[in-house]
Parts: structure tokens; sequence; C-alpha cells
């Protein structure tokens, strides 16, 4: 008895601080844990979304990657080369939202790239989170920004609208190149470019002699062939897009996954010796009497 | 001498395998009809398949094509696409506009904004329709409209005579 009594007399006081500062953290881990599940909880259902979402934007894109691809062979077997002097226009394709990884960084990396190369090349952005990218760093090349893209899985009627504001815009080029991120499978994607080139491009081209054209169809042609590829481009990139959302977010759930374990042990810890300090102030009270 | 030999053995195992490449590239040419694509943004109704003929309503007249067809860019005006896949199988598609490249390797990419086949159009759909779009032609409110339900009378009264011809 005797022998214990100091003991005890030093544990209370110790229990005493430990149980004060027990309490306040238990109560900021459950603050925390509680926080950390809401997030999961959203982050889950965002990869749900985008995973739905991304179903479908593979099916559009791989039917657009056919009908652009078949566009661009023309381009291929008529052997155009860009010209050396001639203006370039870059069309940038991405989107209005974030939270998914480095979509819009890659794009925009490409697009600078392709700037540095040729600093007089003007710049056409599709989506608010390139432009916000590229303004810092190349805002006299830009000439038209639009919004509004990549709220849904891209229409055709899109792509021709954009294509039409660029041409009424009276935006000349010789060539054009639309960087867009390609998707390779449902876990990566690069940016890529797609060409199209101009009716006065076009007629110098290596291999155009073997055609038969009437004039006045070369210009109708590029338009169509400007609409044709955009819609490529805002297909592969949402789907890509979707793509790399459901890998973020599913990314997200699984970090805020092991956040909670880690909470949750912590927390037991916690409350299992408050319970314990507890029992001993208990006992010790119990045994003093 | 053991030099001239092997060389001459080289020589001789190369012709040895050469029937074989020859046979492979005779292969594909022997089937070498015409190899269509005809694709739309949101559908693909043939990729790379051979077909006997393809008749086009281009703007530049109607036209038949097979294989070996002369390499031509041709911009299609609203009417039928005819697709022959073999002496007993033909499909008709009505486009509403789009380019047809035939390519010097005698392949076929048609890329068109709408297509449908023929027999999935209701005739009164279509005369309703024509009769709403004369309508705004001739007395549309700005030149826009009038101009866009003009391309709308095109488009409607191409399809009437083809479905009338079917």
């Amino acid at each position: 008895m005797f022998a214990i009594r100091p003991v005890v007399a030093n544990a209370t006081t110790r229990s005493v601080g430990c149980q004060h500062r027990n309490y306040a953290t238990l109560k900021e881990i459950q603050l925390r844990l509680k926080s950390v599940r809401s997030i999961a909880k959203i982050t889950k259902s965002m990869k749900m979304i985008a995973s739905t979402k991304m179903t479908r934007a593979q099916k559009t894109m791989e039917i657009a990657r056919t009908f652009g691809s078949t566009q661009t062979a023309l381009f291929t077997n008529a052997d155009t080369k860009p010209t050396e002097e001639g203006t370039t226009l870059i069309i940038t394709v991405s989107s209005d939202r974030g939270l998914c990884g480095g979509i819009h960084s890659s794009v925009s990396k490409a697009s600078r790239k392709h700037v540095q190369e040729k600093p007089n090349s003007q710049v056409v952005v599709l989506g608010d989170k390139a432009k916000a990218q590229l303004s810092r760093t190349i805002r006299n090349n830009i000439r038209l920004s639009f919004n509004q893209i990549g709220k849904a899985t891209p229409t055709y009627t899109e792509a021709c609208a954009i294509a039409d504001t660029i041409l009424n815009e009276k935006i000349e080029f010789d060539q054009a190149i639309i960087v867009y991120n390609y998707f390779k499978s449902v876990i990566s994607y690069e940016a890529d470019t797609i060409p199209v080139f101009s009716e006065s491009t076009f007629s110098k081209s290596g291999n155009f002699d073997a055609y038969e054209v009437e004039d006045d169809v070369l210009e109708n042609l590029h338009e169509f062939a400007l609409a044709n590829s955009i819609y490529w481009g805002l297909a592969e990139g949402h789907a890509s897009e979707m793509a790399s959302k459901r890998s973020a977010m599913e990314n997200a759930t699984k970090n805020a996954g092991e956040m909670i374990d880690k909470l949750t042990l912590t927390y037991n810890r916690g409350r299992q010796a408050v319970i314990t300090s507890e029992l001993i102030d208990i006992i010790t009270g119990a045994s003093a009497i | 001498m053991s030099f001239f030999t092997k060389v001459a053995r080289t020589a001789f195992n190369i012709k040895a395998r050469a029937p074989a490449r020859w046979y492979a590239t005779e292969a594909s040419a022997s089937t070498s009809g015409l190899r269509l694509s005809f694709v739309l943004p949101h559908q693909t109704i043939y990729k790379g398949v051979e077909v006997q003929q393809v008749n086009i309503a281009a703007t530049s007249g109607d036209m038949g094509i097979l294989a070996s067809h002369v390499p031509s860019i041709e911009q299609l005006r609203p009417g039928v696409v005819e697709v022959i896949e073999n002496a007993n199988a033909t499909k008709k598609f009505f486009v509403s506009g789009g380019f047809a490249i035939i390519n010097p390797n005698s392949s076929l990419d048609i890329n068109a904004v709408e297509a449908f086949p023929l027999e999935d159009f209701s005739p009164e759909a279509i005369r309703a329709n024509l009769a709403e779009a004369q309508r705004t032609a001739t007395s549309g409110s700005s030149e826009e409209e009038r101009n866009i339900a003009k391309v709308e009378v095109e488009v409607l009264e191409s399809l009437q005579s083809a479905l009338g011809s079917k």
C-alpha cells in the first residue's frame, strides 16, 4: 500500500494532464475524421461519375477517331507538308473543369513549345483552364478563346460552331495544328497534334497533282477538315480528361481511405488511453479508501 | 571458295523465299476491290470494307466509283450514296453533305455529317418539314434564317426525289 501511494499520486497528476490533452485531441481527431470521411465520399462519387462519363466518352472518341483519321488520311496520301515560312494557328483543346490530373498542363506545355518554335503563331484556346495557364506566358499570341467546353460529351455541332467562329474572325493561317490529349488507354494520355492545312498549303502538297479537284471545292474541304479535326480533338480530349479524372479521384479516395485508417487508429488509441487513465483513477480512488 | 558458296546459297535462299513474299503481296493485290470508309461524326458505317461499287451524288454530278478510279476529291451534295457491296447486296444511304476522297491506293473515304438508310425516312414527315421550310424560306424574318431554310428545302427536295425514285 505504502509502496503504491507515491506511484499513484504521480500517476494521477500525469493522467490529469494527459486526460486534458487527450480530450482535446480526441475531439480534434473526431472532427478531422468526419471531414476526411465526407471528402472521401465526394471523391468516390466523383470517380463514379467520371467512370460512367468515361465509358460514354470513350465510345464517342473511338467513332470520332475513325472519322478524324479518315479525314487526315487525305493529307497523308497527298503528302502535304507544312510550309516553313507560313503562319501557324495553334488550337489548344482543353476544358473548363479541374480536378483531373495534368490534362490541362500537358496540352498547355505542348502548345507553349510550338509557340517557342514559331513565335509568330496564333493561338486559339478551347477551355478556361488552359487559357489561364497559357495567358501567363503567351498572352499576346492568343487570338480567341472559348469556354463552356467539356461539360458533356462534345458534339459535332459544337465543333462546327468553333470552326465557324475561327473562320469568321478572319484568322489567316497556312496550317493549323490542333493540340489535344491523345487517349492512349484509360490510364494514360499524351499531348498530340492533328494537322489541318489551308487550301494554298494543300495545293502545294507533293502528291496533289494525282488528285482530280475542282477549284471551288478546296475551300469547302478546308473548312470541313477544320471542323472535323476540331471534333476529333474535342472528343479525344474529353475522353482523356474523364479517364484522368477517374484515376485522380480514385487516388484521392484511396488516400482518404488511408488517412481514415490512420486517424481511426490514433483516435481509438487515444480513447483507450483515456479509458485506461480513468480506470486507474477509479481503482486508485477505490484502493485509497 | 566457301565464301562464294555461302554467297551463292544466300542468294539462292533469297530467291527461294521470294515467291512466298510475292505470293503475299499478290494475295492482297488480287482482292484489290474498292476499300470503302464511310464515316460520320457519331457513327462508323464502313471502315476499310471491300465493296464492288459506290455511287455518289457529287457537286460535279452523279458518279459511280469502281476500284482503281482516278484519284479525286469530290464534295457531296444532298443525295443518295449507294453502296454495292457485292452482286446481291446493295445499301442506300441519304447523306446531307460531306466529302468523298478517292485515294491513289484505290480506297474511298467518305466523310459525311449525317447519313441514314433510305428506308428509315418517313415520306409524311419529309412533306411536313418541306412545307415548313418552304414557308420560312420565303417569309423568314432574317436573311440568315431564310438562307438556312433554303438549304433545308434543297436537302428535303432531294430527299423526296430520292424516296420517290426508290
